[in-house]
């Protein structure tokens, strides 16, 4: 028991964490895409007379969007792609340095 | 005498144990004892018909062959029993473990906010150093709740201050809980299961000794021997190897000769008789191997019924007994008339000091006296008593014990057909349920030729906590989710990523181009001087999107590996003070 303990803290002091890339990827995508879903139907009932002027300035990169319920979907769609790649390619990136420090150990 | 017969000293569960497995491997052994009964701490003394523990054994085990044997071999009288138990302190009772409601009604509303206070004021100035059992106690607990609830029961068991008595004491008493424990405690709340090994036991009908004398007949039953009556006075060698044993029966010497030998026998006791005799220095390291003894008081009461305990621990220091027990809790029949109760009162003491040497006469009055002054029996209703003296009770872990035991096992270990077993031939804090596995492991190294190591076979206090863990499927998740985030890794891929974004977002707005090009994108060189949306302020961009992100990564893991790091140290501290809240089970 005490020599499992000890595995347990020697694990949990010398080794890195690796991360999911795909479940990490899907989380920022669907938390991107979730925003920007979210702050663009939030501006469209709140209404007025010019709706989102700043938030429509995201149309400079994702081409198609505006700040309409419509536009709503295809930011939740852009901002799920983008978040998706950041995500995953931020784990993917720490694994691989993860990975060659390990082995440097 | 056949010479190929193994010899075993001492009847207790690690001597019985080990020779029931010799008897099942079809090997000869005899088992010689100094007493007129077998199991040894765990006998049951019976005294005008009514049986007495010493102290009280509780059956409970981790070890599967050590459960699988109690089963087979007493069925349905190996009881399975309700505990309760409670301490006695101020005139007043205290469930035991505690309970938050029940203490603050015992202790008063005042006392309980006094004892709030000093937690919190032990919790932010802590003892610098934790060299003492006070002084490890009161940063768990602050130190009005260890002068309430654990200073004098301690100071009874082992007869020194609890400021002289060192803070490793504690710290091994739990030393078994385990870092998995501590982190799987902040996740998941007590299964039924643990609380059903905290609040009920296995007895046997007849008390602990039933169970020996149930071994002792199938030992016999498969021809090997265990003869009663017959200390081992002598034990001869020759270099590294034991070759005969003296034994003194009724005055009469016999040489019991034998191709490998086990012993429990308390370990300086063993050196002591070895002939020749080992080097004086380990001889001297043997001597320093103390132990704490038990008196046990036995009072039969003419009361059917005195109180639901099983036992009481007596933390009260105006009486001098620290635990009572009530044998007829633990199985009704311990009493053979129902209109009557048995007590057992438990004195710790050490040979030679003012208890040991009390006349028995004097001890049964003490007892009556106390008991009377607890108020849980009028003395008069006690009928009858004797006194059983138990030498060498508790293996002391005194400062130095490690030490001496290194010189004393680098000897030991060197008897080639030699094992040494069991809590006093370990100088070991072990159960029955230890000892026996240390006789088992003994018959499988002498045997079988493994190499088992029994001085690592451990107390093991978080029996309760252990319930919960699934072994290695929880191990590995746990390993998974407290692993470090590393710093560096992170910062760099977050640094990389960022960098890409920015230098990606403002080259598409210059190929986009336009009279005015970015005109909010570029409101970033507020933060980013020099940056601008231009083919040369993508290039600063990356450089400043990889900077900021990787300060953003690398703070990001710190503060995630020191949040997760204070949150195991919580964690473990927590179980910690779960565990010692029931230290006194353990002794
Ligand atoms: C007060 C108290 C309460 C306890 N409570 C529990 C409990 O609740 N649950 C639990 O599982 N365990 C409990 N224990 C522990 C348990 O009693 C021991 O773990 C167990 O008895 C150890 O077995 P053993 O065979 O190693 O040693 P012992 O039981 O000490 O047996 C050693 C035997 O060797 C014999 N012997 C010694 N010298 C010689 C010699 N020279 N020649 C021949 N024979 C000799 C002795 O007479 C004895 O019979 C308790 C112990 C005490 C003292």
């Amino acid at each position: 028991m005490a020599d499992e303990d000890k595995r347990l803290e020697q694990i949990i002091l010398t080794r890195l964490v690796r991360l999911n890339a795909k479940i990490q990827g899907l989380v920022t995508g669907l938390a991107a895409g979730l925003l920007i879903f979210i702050a663009t139907n939030w501006l469209v009932l709140k209404g007025g007379r010019q709706v989102g002027p700043h938030l429509s300035l995201l149309g400079q990169f994702f081409v198609g969007y505006r700040v309409t319920f419509l536009g709503s979907l295809i930011g939740f769609a852009y901002a799920f792609v983008c978040g998706f790649i950041v995500g995953y390619s931020v784990a993917w990136m720490y694994n691989w340095i993860a990975d060659l420090k390990e082995v440097k150990n | 005498m056949d010479p190929h017969t193994v010899v075993v000293i001492g009847a207790g569960p690690a001597g019985l144990t080990a020779a029931y497995e010799l008897a099942k491997l079809q090997r000869r052994a005899i088992v010689l004892e100094k007493q007129d009964r077998v199991g040894g701490l765990a006998r049951t003394e019976n005294y005008k018909g009514f049986c007495f523990d010493i102290g009280g054994h509780r059956f409970f085990t981790k070890v599967e062959e050590v459960n699988q044997m109690w089963r087979a071999l007493l069925g349905q009288d190996f009881l399975r029993r309700p505990r309760l138990s409670r301490i006695y302190y101020n005139r007043r009772f205290f469930y035991y473990p505690l309970r938050p409601l029940n203490a603050v009604i015992g202790l008063g509303l005042l006392r309980s906010l006094l004892i709030v206070l000093s937690y919190v004021r032990w919790q932010l100035f802590p003892h610098r150093r934790e060299e003492t059992f006070e002084q490890w106690v009161t940063n768990r607990f602050g130190k009005r709740l260890f002068q309430t609830f654990f200073k004098t029961y301690t100071e009874k068991v082992w007869g020194i201050s609890c400021s002289d008595l060192r803070a490793e004491w504690a710290a091994q008493r739990i030393r078994g809980l385990s870092l998995k424990t501590a982190l799987l405690s902040m996740f998941l709340k007590p299964k039924q299961t643990i609380k059903t090994l905290i609040e009920e036991f296995h007895y046997p009908r007849l008390g602990p000794g039933m169970m020996w004398r149930a071994v002792k007949d199938e030992i016999e039953r498969r021809d090997c021997a265990v003869r009663l009556n017959c200390e081992v006075a002598a034990i001869r060698r020759n270099g590294n190897r034991i070759e005969s044993v003296v034994v003194s029966n009724n005055g009469h010497d016999e040489i019991v000769q034998g191709s490998a030998f086990i012993s429990s026998m308390p370990l300086g006791e063993f050196l002591k008789k070895l002939d020749p005799p080992p080097p004086p220095r380990v001889i001297e390291a043997a001597k320093q191997l103390r132990y704490r003894d038990l008196i046990v008081v036995c009072l039969i009461v003419k009361k059917p019924n005195l109180f639901p305990d099983n036992w009481i621990y007596v933390h009260d220091p105006e009486v001098r007994v620290g635990r009572i027990q009530n044998y007829k809790n633990w199985s009704p029949d311990m009493v053979p008339d129902p209109a009557k109760t048995s007590l057992g009162l438990e004195y710790f003491c050490t040979q030679g000091d003012d208890l040991w040497n009390t006349p028995d006469a004097d001890f049964v009055e003490l007892g009556k006296r106390e008991i009377g002054r607890i108020g849980v029996a009028d003395a008069t209703d006690i009928e009858d008593g004797c006194v059983v003296r138990v030498p060498n009770a508790y293996p002391v872990y005194d400062t130095d014990y490690r030490r001496h035991l290194a010189t004393v096992r680098e000897f030991v270990d060197g008897l080639e057909n030699f094992q040494t077993v069991g809590r006093n031939g370990l100088h070991r804090y072990n159960n029955q349920d230890h000892a026996m596995l240390t006789g088992m492991l003994a018959v499988r190294n002498l045997v079988l030729g493994e190499h088992n190591d029994l001085w690592s076979v451990n107390t093991e206090p978080d029996y309760h906590e252990e319930a919960l863990v699934e072994e290695s499927a929880i191990e590995e998740a746990l390993a998974r989710v407290f692993t470090k985030l590393d710093r560096l890794a992170f910062g760099l891929s977050l640094g990389a990523v960022s960098g890409a974004l920015l230098f990606v977002a403002t080259l598409w707005l210059v190929l986009k181009g336009g009279e005015v090009v970015g005109p909010n994108l570029r409101l970033l060189n507020q933060y980013f001087p020099g940056y601008s949306v231009s083919l040369w302020g993508s290039v600063i961009g990356l450089v400043y999107g990889f900077l900021s992100g990787f300060i953003g990564g690398w703070l990001f893991a710190f503060l995630r590996n020191a949040t997760m790091f204070l949150y195991m140290v919580r964690a473990e501290r927590k179980a910690q003070r779960g565990l010692l809240r029931r230290i006194f089970d353990y002794l």
